[in-house]
């Protein structure tokens, strides 16, 4: 058969969001790929310009609708670089808490979406249906179900509500319990390791070349975690240790990367209880909205000439945000905000990856990326 | 000895169509009918009397032709009767996707898929409709649903499945929630447009769903639901039936390649290219089980699992059931074989140009290929129309005429249903707990692994009739084969060697993938 172009979006099943990867099949084999993007460019880094520092924690809440609250976090950490605020250890802590069950969140939402990529739609319901849970302790934490605008410059929105611990704890087991299912229904079933494993081989020298990081990175042996290589928040107070995958000599494939995201979850969970057991004054304590021990008092305007900087790891790899403060009597308003997406960098280098498989792969391969469009395109 | 029905449909209509063309022969006056008539011309234009128009006999006219007319009616009469029976029993065959994949998804596993008959979702009643029955009569009811809904009620980690299934209530009345559904998309599809694409093959654009729903439709005409229920069975029903199930392959190849698109070009093509994969081990698989049986007629198949070798074929070949299971699977194109409609990549595959009662009509042929295929595994397997261990049952000492006199209540039909109905929950089962696999992926499995295996069931079932067959074979023969088989799975049980799978990593696709450098698949080839 000749060799022809499919234009797989913006609205196809695969994409995940909005945006074109154009294919050049040769019967069924994969010869070329060309990603298009930037069908949702909203000029989020140009708002910013016209908003206030807590303003902008919002927009940065809609960067990417799996993952809200990491982002947020990431836009404080950056923020709190450029005001020079000291954060109450008890915030860090709830911070952390609500980072990780937001990637827990966005785990599940990923695996979920992976299923029905390569067939399956029973893993779908089942993780949204764990991802519910994750969503009730956010909802507790932020008041909001999927954009929970929750940390604040020098702190955070609320304390841990009554209970908290105790839910979270018995949610978290519950889910603990659960992830062996999903491991039964995926690594156990021979289709789903025929489809993945030896597909869509990534090396780990390529991705480094690229700039690819997070858990697609640490599939390819790399071991680099932002929260363990540059710590931040109170992660390196935690017991803990990144999921590397080793893959083989040829580079990552899908497999691995479905390994690491299931392993990173399940150390997720870990940390969110730990933390629970170690957060200062204990989880059962509560202060009223605006108490020095969960927010500090932060200076409203930044002055001129500063700049503020923060990498942050998020769910789908290295978010780096650069604030740029001041300007002539804007004080309160950041002069440039710049923001490093990872799937941006990701989704070219994965559309690299799919070349020389077959068609039913593209799905599988993209799929296995994690992508995001949200914050490709900001 | 056939099998005995008190169910006989083709018995009691051919008498009542022969007892009406008597009453009609009876009817009929006995005398000639003169319509004749003389033109005595004058003698110079012609010399003789014209005689025109004939004198004829109603009754002795009727006679001869009332056999055809019989014949016409009986058929006419047979097949809307068995038609109306196929597309009412397939009404439950949507809802036992819909519901027991639903219930597969909750986790709470088969048993609750009944649930919804009796209780809405999250604890919330379906509408209460015992309440609205007047004097209090439907109390019990509620205590019943108040007790069932304690045991298997969900609890609230399983909130948002419980949100998305409450759709599934219509009303009170309707004491089966979502069984009626099927009725509502065909209104639905009915009201569609019907879309051509633009630089579409306008004819076989339109040919296609023809021959896949006609073929799909024609296949029931040699599907019994019991021993006197069919439209028709030919001495070689079973080969014949089984080339009509392989038709529409080809109208899923028309319809991608007509379509003008390129996800149902490929669709279209993956069809084409798996179908050498299936169909031969299917076909190999059906000759065992007339081999086994010893004719290509279904209804004989069955009536040898019955009376003649009185035992189920699923235990005199078990491997041939997974075979036939697992091939019909594939020719009926679901998950995991559902490649030419893969929504992930290919949109819907071959029938993405298709739209409005075109779609809804083709998607009920793919239902009716379904509810066929697991007809045709009660059939050939699971003894058609026989109650399990009927045999036994009534051959035991004391109670044996008791089950004799129960079982002879029930009809055939009602044990074939019940037989395909679970079947196909456990298609839906399948369904729920793989994934998809690759085009090139089956086309090795059935090569490597489905054909040689149909090969040897066929052998198994020769040797089976020509050298343990021998007026019957008792119990011992099917036992032997059963432990056969018990043995053969735990052996590759044990013998599974953990290391040697770890080494081999990835047990099909290792060689299948060849990386081709950026832009070119040209080099690739060239290098590798």
């Amino acid at each position: 058969m000749a060799e022809m172009w499919i234009s797989m979006g913006p609205q196809h099943p695969m994409t995940h969001g909005l945006w074109t990867l154009k294919v050049k099949v040769d019967g069924e084999t994969v010869v070329d790929t060309e990603p298009d993007l930037g069908y949702i460019h909203r000029g989020v880094e140009k708002i910013c310009e016209s908003r206030d520092f807590t303003q902008i924690t919002t927009y940065c809440d809609r960067l990417c609708y799996a993952s809200a609250n990491t982002w947020s976090h990431s836009y404080i950490y950056a923020v709190e670089d450029l005001l020079d605020v000291e954060v109450p250890e008890r915030a860090e802590y709830i911070r952390l808490i609500a980072v990780e069950l937001q990637r827990i969140a966005s785990h599940l939402m990923w695996l979920g979406a992976y299923g029905p990529d390569i067939g399956n739609l029973s893993i779908m319901v089942w993780c949204l249906r764990e991802r519910e849970m994750m969503m009730d302790l956010l909802q507790e934490l932020g008041g909001s179900r999927m954009h929970y605008n929750f940390p604040r410059v020098g702190g955070v929105k609320r304390d841990l509500p009554h209970g908290f611990a105790q839910r979270a704890k018995a949610k978290l087991s519950l889910f603990l319990d659960r992830i062996q299912e999903y491991e039964a229904l995926f690594d156990e079933s021979t289709i789903f390791l025929v489809r993945t494993q030896g597909v869509g081989y990534s090396k780990p020298e390529e991705m480094v070349n690229h700039g690819v990081s997070g858990p697609n990175l640490r599939a390819g042996g790399v071991n680099y975690d932002v929260r363990r290589a540059h710590p931040y928040s109170v992660y390196s107070e935690l017991d803990w240790e990144p999921p590397v995958e080793r893959p083989s000599i040829k580079g990552a494939d899908c497999y691995d990367r479905y390994r690491v995201r299931v392993e990173e979850m399940r150390v997720s969970a870990s940390m969110v209880l730990e933390a629970l057991e170690k957060i200062p004054r204990g989880a059962d304590t509560y202060h009223e909205p605006g108490d020095p021990a969960i927010i500090a008092k932060a200076p409203s305007r930044a002055p001129e000439g500063t700049s503020g900087y923060h990498h942050f790891e998020d769910s789908r790899g290295e978010s780096m945000f650069y604030i740029a403060g001041g300007g002539e009597g804007r004080g309160k308003q950041p002069y440039r905000v710049s923001i490093r997406s990872p799937m941006f960098i990701t989704i070219p280098y994965a559309s690299e990856c799919m070349i020389g498989y077959k068609v039913a792969d593209i799905p599988a391969i993209m799929g296995s990326f994690d992508p995001c469009i949200g914050e490709t395109d900001r | 000895m056939a099998s005995s029905d008190w169910l006989n449909l083709r018995g009691w209509i051919g008498d009542s169509v022969s007892w009406s063309m008597d009453n009609v022969h009876d009817l009929l006056p006995s005398e000639d009918v003169d319509l004749q008539a003389t033109i005595s011309p004058p003698p110079g234009i012609w010399p003789n009397d014209i005689v025109i128009g004939p004198i004829f006999n109603l009754k002795d006219g009727f006679a001869e032709i009332q056999p055809a007319l019989e014949g016409f009616f009986s058929a006419t009469l047979v097949c809307t009767v068995v038609f109306t029976t196929l597309m009412l029993t397939m009404l439950p065959i949507p809802y036992i996707e819909r519901k027991f994949i639903g219930r597969l998804m909750d986790r709470l596993g088969a048993t609750t898929t009944l649930r919804s008959l009796w209780v809405g979702e999250s604890g919330v009643t379906a509408g209460e409709w015992w309440n609205q029955l007047p004097f209090g009569m439907g109390a019990p009811i509620g205590w019943l649903n108040g007790l069932l809904n304690s045991i298997w009620g969900n609890d609230h980690s399983l909130e948002a499945v419980s949100r998305v299934n409450n759709r599934s209530y219509h009303g009170y009345w309707f004491l089966l929630p979502g069984f009626f559904q099927a009725f509502a998309d065909f209104t639905k599809f009915a009201g569609k447009e019907h879309i051509v694409p633009r630089n579409a093959d306008k004819a076989v654009y339109e040919v296609a769903p023809v021959i896949i729903i006609s073929t799909t439709v024609i296949v029931f005409a040699f599907i019994p639901f019991g021993p006197h229920y069919y439209i028709s069975s030919p001495e070689l029903s079973a080969i014949f039936m089984m080339a009509i199930f392989g038709v529409a392959p080809l109208g899923v190849f028309f319809a991608g390649w007509a379509s003008n698109n390129k996800y149902t070009l490929i669709g279209g093509m993956r069809s084409a290219a798996q179908l050498t994969a299936y169909e031969i081990p299917l076909l190999i698989t059906v000759l065992g089980v007339c081999v086994i049986s010893g004719s290509f007629n279904i209804i004989e198949i069955v009536d040898f699992q019955i009376s003649e070798g009185n035992v189920w074929n699923i235990f005199m070949m078990p491997l041939g059931a997974a075979l036939f299971l697992v091939t019909m699977i594939a020719e009926v194109e679901r998950i995991p074989f559902d490649m030419p409609e893969a929504e992930a990549e290919l949109v819907e595959g071959w029938w993405t140009e298709y739209g409005g009662l075109r779609w809804g009509f083709m998607f009920m042929a793919e239902y009716m290929r379904c509810y066929a295929a697991c007809l045709l595994f009660a059939l050939f397997f699971l003894g058609g129309w026989e109650a399990p261990f009927q045999g036994t049952m009534e051959s035991l000492p004391v109670i044996g005429s008791l089950f004799e006199m129960i079982l002879s209540i029930i009809p055939g039909i009602a044990w074939m249903l019940g037989k395909a109905w679970l079947l196909f929950a456990v298609f839906v089962w399948i369904r729920a707990s793989l994934h998809r696999v690759r085009t090139d992926q089956i086309l090795e499995f059935g090569w490597q692994w489905l054909l040689p295996l149909s090969m040897v069931n066929l052998a198994i079932a020769i040797s089976l009739r020509v050298f343990i067959w021998d007026d019957g074979w008792g119990i011992v023969a099917p036992l032997a084969m059963i432990l056969l088989g018990v043995l053969g799975f735990v052996i590759l049980l044990v013998d599974e060697d953990k290391e040697a799978l770890e080494s081999m990593k990835r047990p099909y696709s290792a060689h299948t993938v060849v990386k081709a450098s950026p832009g070119s698949h040209v080099d690739s080839e060239a290098v590798s």
